[in-house]
């Protein structure tokens, strides 16, 4: 018994070295972007002396870090709220309603999420362009509604499944339509995986570099991801800008990750423990 | 259990079950048309869902295929053969990113492992452990740009990491610029920064495990080794089988934002992996077709990987 804790003590000191080395790239940078360049030639490691958001007004108003965000946020909400409602319509009807071909359905969207971007990324960009949605907002939305489409159905599948049927079963003898249902019943109730699926669909759109890098091709229709990258050209001499942009870019998913741990926690199980 | 059929639920009054109200004459006319919108409701509620899928991912897979057979530049459309990937073969870019791929698939066990070891750790109720899920975890939310821009700056020739080593008497390393060390760098940045992910499911596995199990190993006075081998790994087949695959499928399709930002395939075009190529091809080169190729390669190479994986798991689990 004392062995067994003794053996608890001595991981949890690699633990706590890990734990370290997980947090502090992240306060260095933080620290950086609070110093002048004059200081952070001096000295990069010492904390900064005064919090001077100076460089954070900087990059967010004179580099365009302000326009690469609005346009990420607006890609990001359109997409994920176009992944949910999909997602959870035909989530809905491949678990709870019977019809001819829906397996055949659900194993299309599970081939869909063994096909890798990069496999399909060169006639993927042909096709866009063929509809000419290259370098717009709806092409990007698309790509990205394309792209994480399987995921979002299969997980919501999975969840409306734990749903009996008897509940259906009892809206419609109250005379519900099939989409009176889904509106009624299956939305509500399907809140808990809407919000988890959702929060991890933001993620991924929002830290997306390669599908953006292809379909917006000009200056101005840049996501953030790309604008940070485009940072380090226009900052090469001036690492404390540079490293602003990289918090503006970084606090939005920290704040996330603060507030929503559990939920996307949950969602990145999901897939394990149901799959 | 789902519902048998629309039109099921949907039968003329009268033939109704216990409780449905009686419908009128008209309305049973108006019933007769809203079964037939119903049976059809399955359908338009996963047609548009069938149709992106389909059309945007699993279309454009065949069309790659096929373009992958024709030609670039002037024989645009042409169909060329197998030159496109006798190209490939003989390119040393894209020879070095398969290497690179070999290196990933020996590193798995590690990427595996790390997670797995201080999942057990944080099972076994280290101190701190509430503490070290959300702390370990927090990387895996930050995009590849991010993290390869954070690590640019801590990795740099006079960062941090370098000064660090420096106190130890460890001469300066260039993580990035010596093309001998520079893919090490990349894979174990993106260890740092996924870790998490298997972490986490590695603790879900955990959490279905059956406690007894463990209860009465302790009583046999197991050591922490055998407990572990003899009947953690045992009992967690299925979740090591789903991480080593869902690692397996992040290390070749989710390090392009570190290459991009971190490396851009160098130096020396050492750090090149499939995706970067395909890229690369793609939109430096102009050479789509070509590109296609390489991305026929790497969804060949990821089928063998994944196939081979699942296979051999499944065999090791059944000699436990």
């Amino acid at each position: 018994m004392a062995g067994r804790r003794l053996v608890r003590w001595v991981a949890a000191v690699p633990m706590a070295l890990l734990a370290l080395a997980t947090i502090y790239p992240l306060v260095f940078t933080g620290n950086v972007a609070m110093k002048t360049r004059r200081d952070y030639i001096l000295d990069r490691f010492s904390p900064a002396g005064s919090l001077s958001w100076d460089n954070l007004a900087e990059a967010w108003a004179g580099a365009g870090m302000a326009r690469y965000f609005v346009n990420s946020f607006v890609v990001v909400a359109f997409a994920v709220a176009l992944l949910l409602l999909l997602g959870s319509m035909a989530g809905f009807a491949l678990s709870q309603l019977r019809f001819r071909g829906s397996s055949m359905v659900f194993l299309g969207c599970l081939a869909g999420l063994f096909v890798p971007f990069q496999v399909i990324m060169v006639p993927l960009t042909r096709i866009m362009a063929d509809l000419g949605l290259i370098d717009t907002y709806p092409g990007l939305i698309l790509a990205y509604v394309a792209q994480f489409l399987p995921f979002t159905v299969f997980l919501m599948t999975s969840h409306y499944r734990t749903i009996p049927a008897e509940i259906v079963d009892a809206a419609r003898i109250d005379g519900n339509t099939v989409y009176g249902v889904y509106r009624r019943i299956m939305l509500p109730l399907g809140v808990p995986a809407l919000l988890s699926v959702g929060i991890l669909d933001a993620l991924f759109c929002w830290n997306d570099v390669l599908i953006s890098l292809l379909m917006m091709p000009s200056p101005e229709h840049r996501t953030l991801m790309i604008g940070v990258n485009a940072l380090r050209g226009q900052y090469s001499d001036d690492v404390p800008g540079f490293a602003s942009g990289v918090l503006i870019a970084a606090v939005p998913v920290l704040m996330i990750y603060l507030f929503l741990q559990r939920q996307i926690a949950d969602g990145v199980t999901a897939g394990s423990t149901k799959g | 259990m789902p519902i048998e059929s629309p039109s099921r639920l949907v039968r003329p009054a009268g033939s109704g079950r216990a409780g449905a109200a009686t419908v009128t004459h008209r309305g049973r006319r108006r019933d007769a048309r809203r079964g037939r919108a119903e049976r059809i409701a399955p359908y338009v509620l996963v047609a548009p869902a069938v149709l992106i899928i389909v059309g945007l991912r699993l279309w454009p897979l065949v069309l790659g295929v096929n373009f992958s057979f024709t030609g670039d530049g002037e024989l645009n459309g042409t169909p060329v053969g197998l030159s496109n990937y006798l190209e490939l073969a003989g390119d040393p870019l894209f020879r070095t990113s398969l290497r690179n791929v070999g290196l990933l698939v020996l590193l798995l066990p590690v990427a595996v492992a790390i997670p797995g070891l201080l999942a057990t750790f944080i099972y076994l109720r280290v101190p701190g452990h509430r503490v070290y899920r959300s702390v370990y975890f927090f990387p895996a939310v930050l995009s590849p740009v991010i993290v390869g821009a954070i690590f640019n700056l801590l990795l740099g020739y006079d960062g941090p990491l370098n000064a660090l080593l420096g106190t130890v008497g460890v001469g300066p390393v260039d993580w990035l610029g010596d093309p001998g060390v520079a893919m090490f760098t990349v894979v174990g940045v993106h260890i740092w920064a996924t870790f998490g992910m298997a972490l986490v499911v590695f603790l879900a596995g955990f959490s279905t495990l059956d406690a007894s199990l463990l209860d009465a190993a302790r009583v046999d006075g197991a050591s922490l080794r055998r407990t572990i081998w003899h009947v953690i790994i045992p009992s967690l087949t299925r979740t090591i089988q789903f991480v080593f695959v869902t690692t397996m499928i992040g290390m070749l399709t989710s390090m392009f934002g570190l290459l991009f930002v971190m490396t851009n395939g160098g130096p020396e075009g050492s750090t090149y992996l499939p995706e970067f190529y395909i890229w690369h091809q793609q939109g430096q080169m102009n050479q789509p077709a070509l590109a296609s190729a390489a991305s026929t390669v790497l969804f060949v190479v990821m089928l063998v990987v994944g196939l081979l994986q699942i296979t051999l798991l499944r065999r090791s689990g059944r000699q436990d």
